[in-house]
C-alpha cells in the first residue's frame, strides 16, 4: 500500500529543513526523524508506544547532502511499512548516507552552486540589472535543487532498499562533470570582466590589470590555500591606507 | 531604526536558509547583500558587495562536519553597513573597508554556528541512552529552528550597526584615492575566482574549457 498524497507531501515538505537541529554529535539525525514522522504516524497510529520507538531508531546519527537525503527519506519510509528488523534499517542507513553525502557535495557545491553564482556574477558585471540577476539566480539554481530533491524522494519510495544500486546506475556523476566543464569555461570567461575592475565600477589601467592577471595566474595555480593570504593581505592594505590617512 | 530591524530580520532569514531550512541560497552574498542593500535604498551597491563577497565564499564547501565562516549574515552585515555609510567616503574605498569588515564578520558569525549546534547537540542529542519520542522530537527540532533565526537575526543586526559605524568613521580618512582602492580590490577578487578552478577539476582537467572561456571573456570585454 503506497502513502497517501498528503504524507509523501508532509515528508518532502519536511525535507527542507531536515538539517534544522545539525549538531556534532547525531549530525541530521533528529532532522531525518522530523522529516519521517508524517509516514510513522500514519504506520503506527494505533500504538504511540511503536511510533516512538521508530523515531528513536532514526534520530541516531546520520548524515547526507540535504538536497539528496529525500531519496534516504523515501527508502526509510517504504522499509518501515515493509516492516523491516531495525538492524536491517540502521544497515541500510549507514550504507547509503556516504554516498549521498559524497555525490551531493560534489554535484552542487562544488558544481551546480558556484557554475550558478558565476553565470550571475557575469551578468552583473556585463550590466544586467540587479533584480535581473537575482531573479536569475534564485529560478536557475532552485530549478536544478528542486528537481534533484523531487526526483530523490520519487526514487526513493519507488525503490525502496535498492535505491543505493539504483544510484550507482544513474546520470548523477556523468551531470558533474558536464557542469564542471561548464564551470570552468564561466571561470575563464569572467576573470577578464573582473580583471579590468568591473566589480569596483571602475576602469582600470594596465598595472593593475597586469596585477590581477598575475594574481589569476596565483590563484589557479594554488587553489583554495591562496584564500588566507589574499584575505591578510587585503586587510593589511586597508589598514595602511586608513593609517596613512590619520599620520598625513 | 526600522532599517535596522529590517536588516536584522533578513539576517534571521538568511542564517536560517544556509543551513536549517530551506537552503534555497537567497543566503548566499550575492543575492543576501543585494537584499540589505535593498533595505537602505541601494540594491545594486549592496550586490556589488555581495559578490565581491561570494567571489571569497565561492571555495568554501559545506562537506560534513566542517567549520567554516558564515558568508551569508556577514554579507547581509557588510552590504548594509556600505549601503548606509555611502557617501562618507570614496566609493571604492568604502567597498574595500565593507569587504574586509564582512570577511571579518563572517569568522564571528561561523563561531556563532558552531555554538549554535553545540547547543543542539544538547537539545536534540543529549539522552543518548533514552531519546526523546515523536512529540519532543518535533519539538526540540523546532525549537533549534527558531534559536537558529534568533542567531542570525542578532549576528546581521549587531554586525551591520558595528560596521556602519566604523565605515562612517574611518571612510573619511581613507588616504590612497579610489583608483588605488579599486585596483587592489580588483586583484583580490581576480586572485579568488581563479581559486576556484580546482572546484571544476583543476588546469590540467580543464585548460581547454578554461582557456576557451578566457577568450570569450576577453572578446566580450572588447565588444562592450
Amino acid at each position: 500500500m503506497a502513502f497517501s498524497r498528503g504524507v509523501r507531501g508532509g515528508m518532502f515538505l519536511r525535507s527542507f529543513a531536515i538539517q534544522g537541529s545539525w549538531n556534532y554529535r547525531t549530525l541530521l539525525g533528529a532532522g531525518l526523524a522530523f522529516t519521517l514522522l508524517p509516514a510513522l504516524r500514519e504506520l503506527y497510529r494505533d500504538d504511540p508506544a511503536r511510533l516512538d520507538d521508530a523515531v528513536r531508531r532514526h534520530s541516531g546519527v546520520f548524515n547526507g547532502h540535504p538536497y539528496l537525503t529525500p531519496m534516504a527519506v523515501g527508502a526509510l519510509a517504504v522499509l518501515e511499512q515493509e516492516g523491516a528488523d531495525a538492524a536491517l534499517i540502521e544497515r541500510f542507513k549507514s550504507a547509503i548516507r556516504g554516498s549521498l553525502g559524497t555525490l551531493g557535495d560534489r554535484l552542487i557545491w562544488a558544481g551546480w552552486r558556484p557554475v550558478c553564482l558565476l553565470f550571475s556574477i557575469g551578468l552583473l558585471l556585463t550590466g544586467v540589472r540587479w533584480w535581473v540577476v537575482a531573479t536569475i539566480f534564485l529560478v536557475l539554481y532552485n530549478t536544478g535543487h528542486l528537481l534533484l530533491r523531487a526526483w530523490g524522494f520519487r526514487l526513493g519510495l519507488e525503490r525502496g532498499r535498492s535505491v543505493a544500486e539504483q544510484l550507482r546506475r544513474s546520470t548523477v556523476p556523468g551531470l558533474q562533470r558536464m557542469v564542471s566543464t561548464f564551470g570552468a569555461f564561466l571561470l575563464g570567461l569572467l576573470l577578464p570582466l573582473l580583471a579590468v575592475g568591473g566589480i569596483a565600477s571602475a576602469r582600470l589601467v594596465w598595472p593593475w590589470v597586469g596585477a590581477a592577471a598575475l594574481a589569476a595566474f596565483l590563484g589557479a595555480r594554488y587553489g583554495e590555500s591562496v584564500r588566507r593570504p589574499i584575505v591578510f593581505a587585503l586587510a593589511g592594505f586597508a589598514l595602511v591606507g586608513l593609517l596613512l590617512g590619520i599620520v598625513i | 531604526m526600522i532599517g535596522w530591524l529590517a536588516v536584522a530580520l533578513l539576517g534571521g532569514l538568511v542564517g536560517l536558509d544556509s543551513t536549517a531550512f530551506p537552503q534555497a541560497m537567497f543566503s548566499r552574498p550575492l543575492i543576501a547583500g543585494a537584499l540589505a542593500g535593498l533595505v537602505f535604498g541601494h540594491p545594486l551597491d549592496g550586490m556589488m558587495a555581495g559578490a565581491a563577497l561570494e567571489i571569497f565564499a565561492l571555495i568554501i564547501l559545506p562537506v560534513g562536519a566542517a567549520r567554516y565562516p558564515e558568508a551569508g549574515t556577514g554579507a547581509v552585515a557588510a552590504a548594509a553597513a556600505y549601503a548606509q555609510a555611502l557617501g562618507a567616503g570614496p566609493r571604492p574605498a568604502l567597498l574595500l573597508l565593507a569587504v574586509v569588515f564582512g570577511l571579518g564578520w563572517e569568522r564571528i558569525a561561523g563561531m556563532s554556528v558552531i555554538l549554535l549546534r553545540r547547543e543542539n547537540e544538547r537539545l536534540v542529542a543529549r539522552d543518548a541512552r533514552e531519546p526523546p519520542g515523536a512529540e519532543e522530537v518535533e519539538r526540540r527540532h523546532l525549537g533549534a529552528m527558531a534559536i537558529d533565526l534568533l542567531r542570525g537575526a542578532l549576528i546581521a543586526g549587531a554586525g551591520g550597526l558595528v560596521g556602519a559605524f566604523l565605515l562612517r568613521a574611518l571612510g573619511p580618512l581613507w588616504a590612497l584615492g579610489s583608483v588605488t582602492a579599486a585596483g587592489v580590490l580588483t586583484v583580490a577578487v581576480t586572485g579568488m575566482v581563479a581559486a576556484a578552478l580546482p572546484l571544476f577539476g583543476g588546469f590540467r582537467d580543464r585548460r581547454l574549457v578554461f582557456v576557451v572561456g578566457l577568450i570569450c571573456g576577453s572578446l566580450l570585454l572588447l565588444l562592450a
